[in-house]
Protein backbone atom coordinates (compact mmCIF):
# COMPACT_ATOMS: atom_id res chain seq x y z
CA UNK A 1 0.00 0.00 0.00
CA UNK A 2 1.13 3.43 -0.68
CA UNK A 3 2.36 5.91 1.87
CA UNK A 4 -1.07 7.93 0.80
CA UNK A 5 -3.20 5.39 1.16
CA UNK A 6 -2.29 4.97 5.07
CA UNK A 7 -4.48 6.80 7.51
CA UNK A 8 -1.02 9.28 8.18
CA UNK A 9 -0.91 9.82 4.54
CA UNK A 10 -4.74 10.95 4.03
CA UNK A 11 -4.27 13.01 7.52
CA UNK A 12 -0.85 14.83 5.62
CA UNK A 13 -3.01 15.39 2.36
CA UNK A 14 -5.94 16.73 4.30
CA UNK A 15 -3.50 19.23 6.84
CA UNK A 16 -2.30 20.63 3.91
CA UNK A 17 -5.48 22.70 2.79
CA UNK A 18 -6.65 26.05 4.18
CA UNK A 19 -10.04 25.87 6.34
CA UNK A 20 -12.53 26.55 4.51
CA UNK A 21 -11.89 23.81 1.77
CA UNK A 22 -14.04 21.29 0.35
CA UNK A 23 -12.65 17.43 -0.18
CA UNK A 24 -13.80 14.95 -2.72
CA UNK A 25 -12.61 12.08 -1.07
CA UNK A 26 -12.84 8.80 -3.05
CA UNK A 27 -12.54 5.81 -1.74
CA UNK A 28 -13.19 1.94 -2.04
CA UNK A 29 -15.26 0.12 0.43
CA UNK A 30 -11.98 -1.77 1.82
CA UNK A 31 -10.61 1.21 2.59
CA UNK A 32 -13.27 2.43 5.19
CA UNK A 33 -11.21 2.37 8.02
CA UNK A 34 -8.11 3.92 7.19
CA UNK A 35 -9.82 6.81 5.97
CA UNK A 36 -11.66 6.57 9.47
CA UNK A 37 -8.63 6.82 11.03
CA UNK A 38 -6.59 9.84 9.11
CA UNK A 39 -10.15 11.86 8.96
CA UNK A 40 -11.73 11.49 12.70
CA UNK A 41 -8.26 10.18 14.32
CA UNK A 42 -5.28 12.18 12.98
CA UNK A 43 -6.52 15.01 10.91
CA UNK A 44 -9.46 16.42 12.92
CA UNK A 45 -7.13 15.30 16.23
CA UNK A 46 -4.16 17.77 14.71
CA UNK A 47 -6.58 20.85 13.69
CA UNK A 48 -8.05 20.52 17.62
CA UNK A 49 -11.72 20.51 15.67
CA UNK A 50 -15.41 19.17 16.32
CA UNK A 51 -16.14 16.74 13.66
CA UNK A 52 -20.14 16.94 12.59
CA UNK A 53 -19.97 13.45 10.82
CA UNK A 54 -23.41 13.08 8.42
CA UNK A 55 -24.14 9.67 8.09
CA UNK A 56 -26.79 8.22 5.32
CA UNK A 57 -25.02 4.41 5.50
CA UNK A 58 -25.56 2.99 8.70
CA UNK A 59 -26.99 4.70 12.57
CA UNK A 60 -24.73 6.57 14.05
CA UNK A 61 -24.60 4.09 16.91
CA UNK A 62 -23.31 2.01 15.05
CA UNK A 63 -20.42 4.36 13.42
CA UNK A 64 -19.37 4.83 16.79
CA UNK A 65 -19.04 1.02 17.75
CA UNK A 66 -16.54 1.13 15.00
CA UNK A 67 -14.72 3.98 15.66
CA UNK A 68 -14.40 2.54 19.67
CA UNK A 69 -13.63 -0.56 18.32
CA UNK A 70 -10.47 1.41 16.34
CA UNK A 71 -10.01 2.86 20.20
CA UNK A 72 -11.08 6.20 17.64
CA UNK A 73 -12.20 9.19 20.51
CA UNK A 74 -15.85 10.12 20.14
CA UNK A 75 -16.26 13.00 22.53
CA UNK A 76 -15.90 15.84 19.94
CA UNK A 77 -17.54 13.82 17.45
CA UNK A 78 -21.08 15.33 16.81
CA UNK A 79 -23.55 12.76 14.34
CA UNK A 80 -26.64 13.98 12.01
CA UNK A 81 -27.97 10.43 11.04
CA UNK A 82 -30.67 10.85 8.59
CA UNK A 83 -31.32 6.97 8.22
CA UNK A 84 -31.94 5.48 11.70
CA UNK A 85 -35.90 6.94 11.48
CA UNK A 86 -36.82 4.99 8.11
CA UNK A 87 -34.58 1.63 9.14
CA UNK A 88 -36.03 1.24 12.88
CA UNK A 89 -38.19 4.11 13.77
CA UNK A 90 -37.46 6.38 16.61
CA UNK A 91 -34.77 5.10 19.15
CA UNK A 92 -33.22 6.52 22.36
CA UNK A 93 -30.90 7.59 19.51
CA UNK A 94 -32.98 11.63 19.98
CA UNK A 95 -31.86 11.77 23.62
CA UNK A 96 -27.86 11.55 22.88
CA UNK A 97 -26.45 14.71 22.78
CA UNK A 98 -24.23 13.77 19.97
CA UNK A 99 -26.67 12.56 17.65
CA UNK A 100 -29.45 14.45 15.76
CA UNK A 101 -31.98 12.67 13.88
CA UNK A 102 -33.26 14.11 10.71
CA UNK A 103 -36.28 11.88 9.60
CA UNK A 104 -35.39 11.29 5.82
CA UNK A 105 -32.07 11.03 3.55
CA UNK A 106 -34.65 13.04 1.18
CA UNK A 107 -34.98 15.91 3.82
CA UNK A 108 -32.12 17.39 2.46
CA UNK A 109 -33.05 20.69 4.02
CA UNK A 110 -32.92 19.41 7.42
CA UNK A 111 -29.73 17.96 6.77
CA UNK A 112 -28.34 21.33 6.62
CA UNK A 113 -29.89 22.69 9.11
CA UNK A 114 -29.04 20.31 11.78
CA UNK A 115 -25.39 21.02 10.26
CA UNK A 116 -25.83 24.38 10.91
CA UNK A 117 -27.24 24.13 14.49
CA UNK A 118 -24.67 21.89 15.54
CA UNK A 119 -21.76 24.38 14.04
CA UNK A 120 -23.21 27.19 16.19
CA UNK A 121 -23.05 24.98 19.10
CA UNK A 122 -19.44 24.23 18.81
CA UNK A 123 -16.86 26.15 20.64
CA UNK A 124 -13.86 24.75 19.00
CA UNK A 125 -12.41 27.24 16.02
CA UNK A 126 -11.89 25.24 13.49
CA UNK A 127 -14.63 22.74 12.52
CA UNK A 128 -14.99 19.40 9.92
CA UNK A 129 -17.85 17.88 8.54
CA UNK A 130 -18.00 14.69 6.67
CA UNK A 131 -20.91 13.55 4.68
CA UNK A 132 -20.85 9.79 4.54
CA UNK A 133 -21.56 9.38 1.53
CA UNK A 134 -22.88 11.09 -1.45
CA UNK A 135 -23.75 7.90 -2.59
CA UNK A 136 -26.00 6.62 0.39
CA UNK A 137 -27.61 9.74 -0.38
CA UNK A 138 -27.88 9.13 -4.38
CA UNK A 139 -30.16 6.44 -3.25
CA UNK A 140 -33.05 8.55 -1.92
CA UNK A 141 -32.62 11.74 -4.19
CA UNK A 142 -31.90 12.85 -7.77
CA UNK A 143 -28.94 14.22 -9.06
CA UNK A 144 -30.34 17.56 -9.61
CA UNK A 145 -31.34 18.09 -5.70
CA UNK A 146 -28.09 16.48 -4.89
CA UNK A 147 -26.26 19.08 -6.87
CA UNK A 148 -28.16 21.80 -5.43
CA UNK A 149 -27.57 20.49 -2.02
CA UNK A 150 -24.11 19.99 -2.18
CA UNK A 151 -23.51 23.66 -3.38
CA UNK A 152 -25.59 25.14 -0.27
CA UNK A 153 -23.99 23.04 2.05
CA UNK A 154 -21.07 23.42 0.34
CA UNK A 155 -20.78 27.44 0.23
CA UNK A 156 -22.00 28.08 3.35
CA UNK A 157 -19.80 25.54 5.37
CA UNK A 158 -16.96 27.21 2.96
CA UNK A 159 -18.29 30.79 4.22
CA UNK A 160 -17.72 29.92 7.85
CA UNK A 161 -14.28 28.39 7.41
CA UNK A 162 -15.26 24.52 7.78
CA UNK A 163 -13.79 21.60 6.08
CA UNK A 164 -15.81 19.64 4.20
CA UNK A 165 -15.32 15.99 3.23
CA UNK A 166 -17.22 14.23 1.08
CA UNK A 167 -16.63 10.84 0.90
CA UNK A 168 -17.97 8.69 -2.60
CA UNK A 169 -17.70 4.90 -2.40
CA UNK A 170 -15.84 3.83 -6.23
CA UNK A 171 -17.68 0.68 -6.21
CA UNK A 172 -21.34 2.61 -5.72
CA UNK A 173 -20.30 5.13 -7.73
CA UNK A 174 -21.17 6.64 -11.20
CA UNK A 175 -19.34 9.40 -13.19
CA UNK A 176 -22.31 11.20 -12.68
CA UNK A 177 -21.99 11.36 -9.09
CA UNK A 178 -18.31 11.86 -8.87
CA UNK A 179 -18.95 14.46 -11.54
CA UNK A 180 -21.07 16.44 -9.36
CA UNK A 181 -19.54 15.94 -5.86
CA UNK A 182 -16.13 17.05 -7.80
CA UNK A 183 -17.63 19.88 -9.26
CA UNK A 184 -18.25 22.03 -5.51
CA UNK A 185 -14.88 20.73 -4.29
CA UNK A 186 -11.75 22.18 -3.88
CA UNK A 187 -9.76 19.43 -3.78
CA UNK A 188 -10.21 15.54 -5.08
CA UNK A 189 -8.16 12.82 -3.36
CA UNK A 190 -8.29 9.09 -4.22
CA UNK A 191 -7.91 6.59 -1.86
CA UNK A 192 -7.87 3.31 -3.74
CA UNK A 193 -6.66 -0.38 -3.70
CA UNK A 194 -2.90 -0.94 -3.56
CA UNK A 195 -1.48 -0.73 -7.16
CA UNK A 196 -4.39 1.34 -8.36
CA UNK B 1 -45.51 58.08 5.61
CA UNK B 2 -43.84 60.47 3.44
CA UNK B 3 -40.04 58.72 3.18
CA UNK B 4 -38.64 57.55 0.10
CA UNK B 5 -39.20 54.32 -0.63
CA UNK B 6 -35.65 53.90 -2.10
CA UNK B 7 -34.72 50.61 -0.56
CA UNK B 8 -32.45 52.93 2.40
CA UNK B 9 -34.72 52.56 5.00
CA UNK B 10 -33.31 52.22 8.60
CA UNK B 11 -33.42 48.69 9.18
CA UNK B 12 -34.67 47.17 12.32
CA UNK B 13 -32.54 43.75 12.64
CA UNK B 14 -34.60 40.71 13.35
CA UNK B 15 -31.47 38.93 14.48
CA UNK B 16 -32.38 35.71 13.04
CA UNK B 17 -29.51 35.51 10.72
CA UNK B 18 -31.48 34.21 7.66
CA UNK B 19 -34.54 36.41 7.85
CA UNK B 20 -32.38 39.61 7.69
CA UNK B 21 -30.57 38.06 4.66
CA UNK B 22 -34.09 37.73 2.92
CA UNK B 23 -35.07 41.29 4.26
CA UNK B 24 -31.94 42.51 2.79
CA UNK B 25 -30.98 43.41 6.44
CA UNK B 26 -33.98 43.65 8.27
CA UNK B 27 -37.51 45.03 8.82
CA UNK B 28 -37.54 48.73 8.06
CA UNK B 29 -38.67 50.37 10.39
CA UNK B 30 -41.71 51.61 11.78
CA UNK B 31 -43.07 48.66 9.61
CA UNK B 32 -46.24 46.72 10.45
CA UNK B 33 -45.47 43.43 9.59
CA UNK B 34 -48.39 40.50 9.77
CA UNK B 35 -46.53 36.93 10.67
CA UNK B 36 -49.10 34.25 9.54
CA UNK B 37 -49.39 30.40 9.28
CA UNK B 38 -51.63 27.94 10.98
CA UNK B 39 -51.04 26.71 14.08
CA UNK B 40 -47.35 25.32 15.31
CA UNK B 41 -45.73 26.37 12.34
CA UNK B 42 -43.42 28.52 14.91
CA UNK B 43 -44.78 31.82 14.63
CA UNK B 44 -44.88 32.90 18.30
CA UNK B 45 -41.33 31.07 18.55
CA UNK B 46 -40.05 34.08 15.79
CA UNK B 47 -41.66 36.92 17.31
CA UNK B 48 -40.24 36.06 20.67
CA UNK B 49 -36.94 35.54 19.03
CA UNK B 50 -36.98 39.30 17.27
CA UNK B 51 -38.37 40.36 20.79
CA UNK B 52 -35.42 38.99 22.37
CA UNK B 53 -32.74 40.11 19.79
CA UNK B 54 -33.77 43.52 19.85
CA UNK B 55 -34.07 43.93 24.10
CA UNK B 56 -30.59 42.26 23.82
CA UNK B 57 -29.56 45.25 21.69
CA UNK B 58 -31.22 47.65 23.98
CA UNK B 59 -34.14 48.35 22.20
CA UNK B 60 -37.82 48.31 24.22
CA UNK B 61 -39.74 45.29 23.49
CA UNK B 62 -42.83 44.35 24.37
CA UNK B 63 -45.42 41.37 23.62
CA UNK B 64 -49.07 41.90 23.88
CA UNK B 65 -50.38 37.99 24.41
CA UNK B 66 -53.39 37.54 23.71
CA UNK B 67 -54.21 33.95 23.94
CA UNK B 68 -51.21 32.23 25.96
CA UNK B 69 -50.09 33.97 29.59
CA UNK B 70 -47.27 35.30 29.56
CA UNK B 71 -45.81 32.47 32.16
CA UNK B 72 -46.64 29.59 29.39
CA UNK B 73 -44.70 32.06 26.86
CA UNK B 74 -41.83 32.09 29.61
CA UNK B 75 -41.53 28.25 29.96
CA UNK B 76 -40.73 28.61 25.89
CA UNK B 77 -38.32 30.99 25.69
CA UNK B 78 -36.13 30.12 28.66
CA UNK B 79 -34.53 27.27 26.76
CA UNK B 80 -33.27 29.66 23.90
CA UNK B 81 -29.50 30.12 24.93
CA UNK B 82 -29.44 33.78 23.85
CA UNK B 83 -31.61 34.48 26.31
CA UNK B 84 -30.89 36.62 29.31
CA UNK B 85 -33.39 36.54 32.69
CA UNK B 86 -32.31 39.93 33.11
CA UNK B 87 -34.17 41.73 29.83
CA UNK B 88 -37.06 41.27 32.35
CA UNK B 89 -35.66 42.20 35.21
CA UNK B 90 -34.42 45.56 32.97
CA UNK B 91 -37.98 46.33 31.70
CA UNK B 92 -35.73 45.78 28.39
CA UNK B 93 -38.54 42.57 27.33
CA UNK B 94 -41.94 43.59 28.78
CA UNK B 95 -44.93 40.95 29.19
CA UNK B 96 -48.77 42.06 29.15
CA UNK B 97 -51.86 40.04 28.62
CA UNK B 98 -54.70 41.95 26.63
CA UNK B 99 -57.50 40.09 28.52
CA UNK B 100 -55.94 41.95 31.44
CA UNK B 101 -56.21 45.51 29.55
CA UNK B 102 -59.94 44.17 28.26
CA UNK B 103 -60.64 44.36 31.88
CA UNK B 104 -59.23 47.06 32.85
CA UNK B 105 -60.87 49.07 30.05
CA UNK B 106 -64.19 47.67 30.95
CA UNK B 107 -64.67 45.72 27.32
CA UNK B 108 -66.33 42.98 29.09
CA UNK B 109 -68.59 42.44 25.68
CA UNK B 110 -68.42 39.79 23.24
CA UNK B 111 -68.04 42.74 20.38
CA UNK B 112 -66.14 45.62 20.52
CA UNK B 113 -67.88 49.34 19.17
CA UNK B 114 -65.90 51.63 17.50
CA UNK B 115 -65.61 53.56 20.25
CA UNK B 116 -64.05 51.12 22.12
CA UNK B 117 -61.58 50.54 19.30
CA UNK B 118 -59.98 53.67 19.62
CA UNK B 119 -59.66 53.14 23.21
CA UNK B 120 -57.67 50.18 22.51
CA UNK B 121 -55.72 51.79 19.82
CA UNK B 122 -55.01 54.63 22.36
CA UNK B 123 -54.43 52.19 25.29
CA UNK B 124 -51.84 50.30 23.11
CA UNK B 125 -50.34 53.44 21.97
CA UNK B 126 -49.88 55.25 25.60
CA UNK B 127 -48.39 51.57 26.71
CA UNK B 128 -45.63 52.11 23.66
CA UNK B 129 -45.14 55.49 24.01
CA UNK B 130 -44.79 54.96 27.94
CA UNK B 131 -42.09 52.42 27.66
CA UNK B 132 -40.62 53.72 24.72
CA UNK B 133 -41.18 50.34 22.69
CA UNK B 134 -38.92 49.93 19.47
CA UNK B 135 -40.36 46.13 18.69
CA UNK B 136 -43.78 45.05 18.92
CA UNK B 137 -45.48 42.05 18.96
CA UNK B 138 -49.45 41.21 19.16
CA UNK B 139 -49.92 37.52 19.34
CA UNK B 140 -51.91 37.36 18.09
CA UNK B 141 -53.97 39.93 16.34
CA UNK B 142 -56.53 37.11 15.12
CA UNK B 143 -57.70 36.76 18.43
CA UNK B 144 -58.50 40.26 18.65
CA UNK B 145 -60.19 40.32 15.11
CA UNK B 146 -62.78 37.94 16.55
CA UNK B 147 -63.92 40.89 18.62
CA UNK B 148 -64.03 42.86 16.00
CA UNK B 149 -66.72 41.18 13.77
CA UNK B 150 -67.27 42.80 10.79
CA UNK B 151 -64.30 43.73 8.18
CA UNK B 152 -65.18 47.29 8.23
CA UNK B 153 -64.02 47.07 12.25
CA UNK B 154 -61.17 44.91 11.82
CA UNK B 155 -60.05 47.48 8.73
CA UNK B 156 -60.36 50.57 11.16
CA UNK B 157 -58.60 48.59 14.16
CA UNK B 158 -55.84 47.54 11.89
CA UNK B 159 -55.09 50.82 10.18
CA UNK B 160 -55.41 53.05 12.94
CA UNK B 161 -52.99 50.64 15.14
CA UNK B 162 -50.23 50.81 12.34
CA UNK B 163 -50.75 54.54 11.65
CA UNK B 164 -50.38 55.09 15.72
CA UNK B 165 -47.46 52.71 16.18
CA UNK B 166 -45.73 53.42 12.71
CA UNK B 167 -45.62 57.39 14.58
CA UNK B 168 -44.41 56.21 17.62
CA UNK B 169 -41.48 54.74 15.60
CA UNK B 170 -41.84 51.35 16.77
CA UNK B 171 -41.57 48.17 14.31
CA UNK B 172 -44.29 45.56 14.66
CA UNK B 173 -45.09 41.80 14.18
CA UNK B 174 -49.02 41.30 14.24
CA UNK B 175 -49.51 37.49 14.53
CA UNK B 176 -51.90 36.31 12.36
CA UNK B 177 -53.59 32.63 12.70
CA UNK B 178 -54.58 31.40 9.21
CA UNK B 179 -56.17 27.41 8.52
CA UNK B 180 -53.75 24.94 7.44
CA UNK B 181 -54.77 25.11 3.33
CA UNK B 182 -56.56 28.81 3.24
CA UNK B 183 -55.08 30.99 0.30
CA UNK B 184 -55.87 33.97 2.04
CA UNK B 185 -52.69 35.58 4.77
CA UNK B 186 -55.30 36.35 7.50
CA UNK B 187 -58.89 35.05 8.41
CA UNK B 188 -60.68 38.20 7.68
CA UNK B 189 -58.95 38.54 4.53
CA UNK B 190 -58.59 42.95 5.75
CA UNK B 191 -55.30 42.86 7.71
CA UNK B 192 -52.93 41.20 4.79
CA UNK B 193 -53.94 44.43 2.79
CA UNK B 194 -53.18 46.79 5.14
CA UNK B 195 -50.02 45.84 6.87
CA UNK B 196 -46.48 46.76 5.62
CA UNK B 197 -45.47 43.45 5.49
CA UNK B 198 -46.57 39.87 5.47
CA UNK B 199 -44.37 36.81 6.48
CA UNK B 200 -45.52 33.21 5.83
CA UNK B 201 -44.97 30.28 7.51
CA UNK B 202 -46.11 26.86 6.68
CA UNK B 203 -46.16 23.09 6.71
CA UNK B 204 -45.03 21.84 2.93
CA UNK B 205 -45.49 18.51 2.35
CA UNK B 206 -43.18 17.18 -0.36
CA UNK B 207 -43.02 13.17 -1.40
CA UNK B 208 -44.31 12.43 2.15
CA UNK B 209 -41.75 14.63 3.99
CA UNK B 210 -43.20 17.42 5.72
CA UNK B 211 -40.82 20.71 5.77
CA UNK B 212 -41.95 24.17 7.74
CA UNK B 213 -40.65 27.08 5.80
CA UNK B 214 -41.11 30.60 5.53
CA UNK B 215 -41.62 33.28 2.65
CA UNK B 216 -41.66 36.92 3.01
CA UNK B 217 -44.66 37.69 0.53
CA UNK B 218 -44.48 41.45 1.21
CA UNK B 219 -42.28 43.81 2.65
CA UNK B 220 -42.75 47.87 1.53
CA UNK B 221 -39.34 49.53 1.84
CA UNK B 222 -37.35 47.04 0.74
CA UNK B 223 -36.24 44.25 -1.55
CA UNK B 224 -36.61 41.25 -0.19
CA UNK B 225 -36.78 37.45 -1.51
CA UNK B 226 -40.03 35.72 -2.66
CA UNK B 227 -38.36 32.14 -1.90
CA UNK B 228 -39.29 29.82 0.02
CA UNK B 229 -36.91 28.64 2.94
CA UNK B 230 -36.78 25.90 5.44
CA UNK B 231 -36.54 26.60 9.02
CA UNK B 232 -35.57 24.74 12.10
CA UNK B 233 -36.41 25.60 15.68
CA UNK B 234 -33.69 25.31 17.84
CA UNK B 235 -32.43 26.18 21.46
CA UNK B 236 -30.53 29.19 18.98
CA UNK B 237 -33.39 30.64 17.92
CA UNK B 238 -35.17 30.23 13.83
CA UNK B 239 -32.39 28.54 11.41
CA UNK B 240 -33.22 28.73 7.55
CA UNK B 241 -31.98 27.27 4.48
CA UNK B 242 -33.15 27.54 1.03
CA UNK B 243 -35.69 24.89 -0.08
CA UNK B 244 -34.33 23.11 -2.90
CA UNK B 245 -35.87 23.08 -5.93
CA UNK B 246 -34.14 19.91 -7.78
CA UNK B 247 -37.12 17.92 -6.47
CA UNK B 248 -39.50 19.63 -8.20
CA UNK B 249 -37.99 18.47 -11.93
CA UNK B 250 -38.61 14.95 -11.00
CA UNK B 251 -37.40 12.12 -11.04
N1 LIG C 1 -36.74 26.41 20.28
C1 LIG C 1 -37.48 25.36 19.93
N2 LIG C 1 -36.90 24.17 19.72
C2 LIG C 1 -37.62 23.11 19.37
N3 LIG C 1 -38.94 23.13 19.18
C3 LIG C 1 -39.59 24.27 19.36
C4 LIG C 1 -38.90 25.46 19.73
N4 LIG C 1 -39.79 26.46 19.83
C5 LIG C 1 -40.98 25.90 19.52
N5 LIG C 1 -40.87 24.61 19.24
C6 LIG C 1 -41.97 23.70 18.88
O1 LIG C 1 -42.61 24.17 17.71
C7 LIG C 1 -44.00 24.17 17.84
C8 LIG C 1 -44.62 25.41 17.27
O2 LIG C 1 -44.09 26.55 17.86
P1 LIG C 1 -44.93 27.89 18.06
O3 LIG C 1 -45.75 27.82 19.29
O4 LIG C 1 -43.96 29.00 17.96
O5 LIG C 1 -45.89 27.91 16.79
P2 LIG C 1 -47.16 28.82 16.53
O6 LIG C 1 -47.25 29.00 15.07
O7 LIG C 1 -47.11 30.03 17.37
O8 LIG C 1 -48.33 27.88 17.02
P3 LIG C 1 -49.82 28.27 17.48
O9 LIG C 1 -50.61 28.40 16.24
O10 LIG C 1 -50.22 27.08 18.27
O11 LIG C 1 -49.75 29.53 18.26
C9 LIG C 1 -44.29 24.00 19.30
O12 LIG C 1 -45.14 22.90 19.43
C10 LIG C 1 -42.99 23.73 19.97
O13 LIG C 1 -42.99 22.49 20.62
MG1 LIG D 1 -48.46 30.84 18.78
Amino acid sequence: MSDANTPQGIAAQLSELSPGSAVSLQMSVDSYLEVMRGVLDIFARKKDMDTIYVTATISFEAIKRVLDALDIDTSRMYFVDCISHIMMGTTAAQKDEHASLVESPTMLENIMLKVEYLIRMSPSKNKLVVLDSINSLSIHNNNWILSEFLHILVSGLRAKDAYTIILSVEEHSTPEIVNLVNLVCDQVIRIGKPGD
Amino acid sequence: MMEPRTGDRVRCATGIDGLDTILYGGIPTDNTVILTGSCGTGKTSLALEFLIHGALNNENSLFISVTENSEKLLANIIPYRFFDKDLLKSGKLVFVDLPAMYDRLGMTKAELSMEEIDLLVASISSLVRELNTKRLVIDSITSVCYKLKTPEKIRDFVLKLSKALSDLRCTSILVSEVAPHSNAYSLFGVEEAIADGIMLMSNLERRGDLLRTLQVIKMRGTMHSRAKYVLDLTPVGVLLVPLLKGGSAGT
